[in-house]
């Protein structure tokens, strides 16, 4: 898809958002910080506040909002508590389908039920199932897991995978979520959009909580490639190419020595680029591949790391996420 | 005595039904907007309720008074307001309107805003969003209220007694009949018997009201 926004915003409060964008993805993220305006982004596009939307070629900005057949799921979207599952489902004029949407997304067996009745994750894909049963055109996802455990989200991510080319524009905050579901980003701050790109090269570092982010060659079964060196991952089914890789900086060890007898699968000779100060530890960037660990101040002295130092990198297969195609 | 009362009953429930229609068209839009002319819409429909009841009786009495185009048309249409059982019903609509909005739209208000969006993001327009999700989620909180404005327009003197006059057997309610009685010696039983239907009438209404306020809550509620 093809999507151009122009939307001028003004809030109660003082909040204004002024954003233009054109992005060409078939799953476009927006990131950035609370606050930033990535909801009201949501809302322009949805047609719930004005702006100029198009679509493909196809200018929505005069259609109100049940005339644009976009699949709006908000954050912590309620279920019409009157009408059962199936109701929900059904409720839209174009949807249909809706016996086999339900079984794509695992609530086939509870369609009777009343939303009352549901467990907060089915209540979450029942969401999302009466979203797609209107066959959208566009479908905006909000904070689309946040809440659920780490199985359930998997879960749900494998779903969203198994969509299909439904186009999608999807507001998170989680770097896993962005990276395993978007192919380009677009980062607010503020109310203003400050850059377009790939999304891992639209997060950042500490905001994320993930602090490292490669694009790695597949290589082997479960070898991959990043830089010059070669790391033993465990790849996800069906990835062929290349992957992105997401690593905590907290789960990188450092060491003056190669240990014998290990149970971590990567161990490789590193460079230090340079240090910086994390709140009292120690932020070291290593320069092939380009990974950054968190050490204690006083690990670092005791390994007198410094830029330019000759250092061992542990990293557990188990410590790298593998996050689909690149 | 027990002629004041079915009088007062009927005319109550005329008023009621009568305005509901209306009220339910003020009401969407207030319960919702946030915009200028919402609040000039809230100030016009909250008059009757701030004027004295005799003023509003009086602007009634100028608009359909038998001696005014209007009221004249209708007398002349077989419709007689002033001064008869129409002119009661008008009065207690009018007085009662305020209130019964204001019941409607903490009905509407109760129902979750973001129903709508998601009703209109599946395709349903905003009319078709009303009659599929907000009112049979809020109907029973809106009938509460219009219980409510019923009993409260049993009550309505000021204006009826400007508009309608104290016409026995048309226009002579509860309020009224006990006003007539209390200038004539000897009439205290009459006067107990219309206090304790009042007082019986009164809290089966609000009982009633609070039940189906109740339901209304059930039914909004998702989580178990």
């Amino acid at each position: 898809m093809i999507l151009e926004v122009d939307a001028d915003v003004g809030r109660r409060g003082g909040f204004r958002l002024r954003a233009s964008l054109r992005a060409d993805a078939g799953r476009l993220a927006i990131v950035g910080p609370s606050g930033s305006g990535k909801t009201t982004l949501l809302d322009v596009i949805a047609g719930i506040e004005r702006g100029r939307v198009v679509l493909d070629g196809l200018d929505l900005s005069r259609l109100p909002l049940h005339r644009r057949s976009i699949g709006y799921v908000m954050q912590d979207a309620p279920l019409f508590p009157h009408l059962t599952v199936r109701g929900n489902l059904a409720y839209g004029p174009r949807a249909e389908g809706v016996e086999d949407v339900a079984a794509r997304l695992g609530i086939a067996h509870l369609l009777d039920r009343m939303p009352r009745n549901l467990s907060g994750g089915e209540r979450r894909r029942a969401v999302l199932a009466r979203a797609l049963a209107s066959r959208p055109r566009l479908l905006l996802l909000d904070e689309p897991f946040a809440g659920l455990d780490e199985a359930a989200r998997r879960d749900a991510m494998a779903l969203l995978h198994g969509l299909g080319d439904i186009p999608t524009v999807l507001v998170s905050h989680s770097p896993a979520e962005v990276l395993g579901l978007a192919e380009r980003a677009v980062r607010l701050e503020r109310g203003e959009v400050v850059a377009e790109g790939p999304s891992a090269s639209l997060l950042r570092a500490g905001e994320t909580g993930i602090d490292n982010f490669l694009v790695a060659r597949i290589v082997g079964a479960s070898r991959v490639r990043a830089g010059s060196v070669e790391l033993s991952v465990r790849l996800p089914e069906g990835a062929s190419g290349a992957v992105r890789l997401a690593v905590y900086a907290h789960d990188l060890i450092l060491a003056r020595e190669a240990p014998r007898a290990i149970s971590a699968r990567n161990v490789f000779p590193a460079v230090v680029r340079d240090l910086t100060d994390a709140g009292g530890d120690v932020l070291a960037t290593l320069l092939d591949p380009p990974l950054r660990a968190l050490v204690t101040a006083d690990a670092a002295r005791d390994l007198a790391l410094a830029p330019g130092a000759r250092v061992i990198a542990i990293l557990k297969s188990t410590s790298i996420a593998c996050l689909g195609g690149a | 005595m027990s002629g004041s009362i079915l009088l007062s009953l009927g005319i109550g429930a005329m008023a009621t039904l009568f305005s509901l229609p209306f009220a339910v068209l003020v009401a969407v839009p207030l319960a919702r907007s946030r915009a200028p002319w919402a609040t000039a819409l809230q100030t016009l429909v909250w008059l009757p309720l701030v004027l004295p009841p005799a003023v509003t009786g009086y602007l009634l009495l100028w608009l359909l008074g038998p001696r005014r185009p209007l009221g004249s048309l209708l007398l002349r249409m077989g419709i007689p307001v002033a001064f008869d059982r129409l002119g009661a019903v008008v009065a207690a609509a009018v007085v009662g309107f305020p209130l019964l909005v204001m019941f409607l739209v903490l009905a509407i208000r109760s129902v979750d805003p973001r129903l709508s969006i998601v009703s209109r993001s599946c395709g349903r327009g905003p009319v078709a969003t009303f009659l599929r999700v907000t009112l049979p989620l809020a109907w029973p909180g809106m009938l509460a209220g219009a219980v409510l404005a019923f009993a409260r327009a049993l009550g309505e003197f000021g204006a009826t007694i400007v508009l309608a006059g104290l016409v026995p057997g048309r226009t002579d309610t509860i309020p009224l009949r006990i006003y007539d009685l209390l200038a004539q010696p000897g009439r205290e039983g009459e006067i107990t018997g219309l206090v304790v239907a009042s007082v019986a009438i009164a809290v089966l209404c609000v009982v009633l009201a609070q039940a189906l306020d109740r339901r209304h809550r059930r039914r909004l509620e998702v989580e178990p």
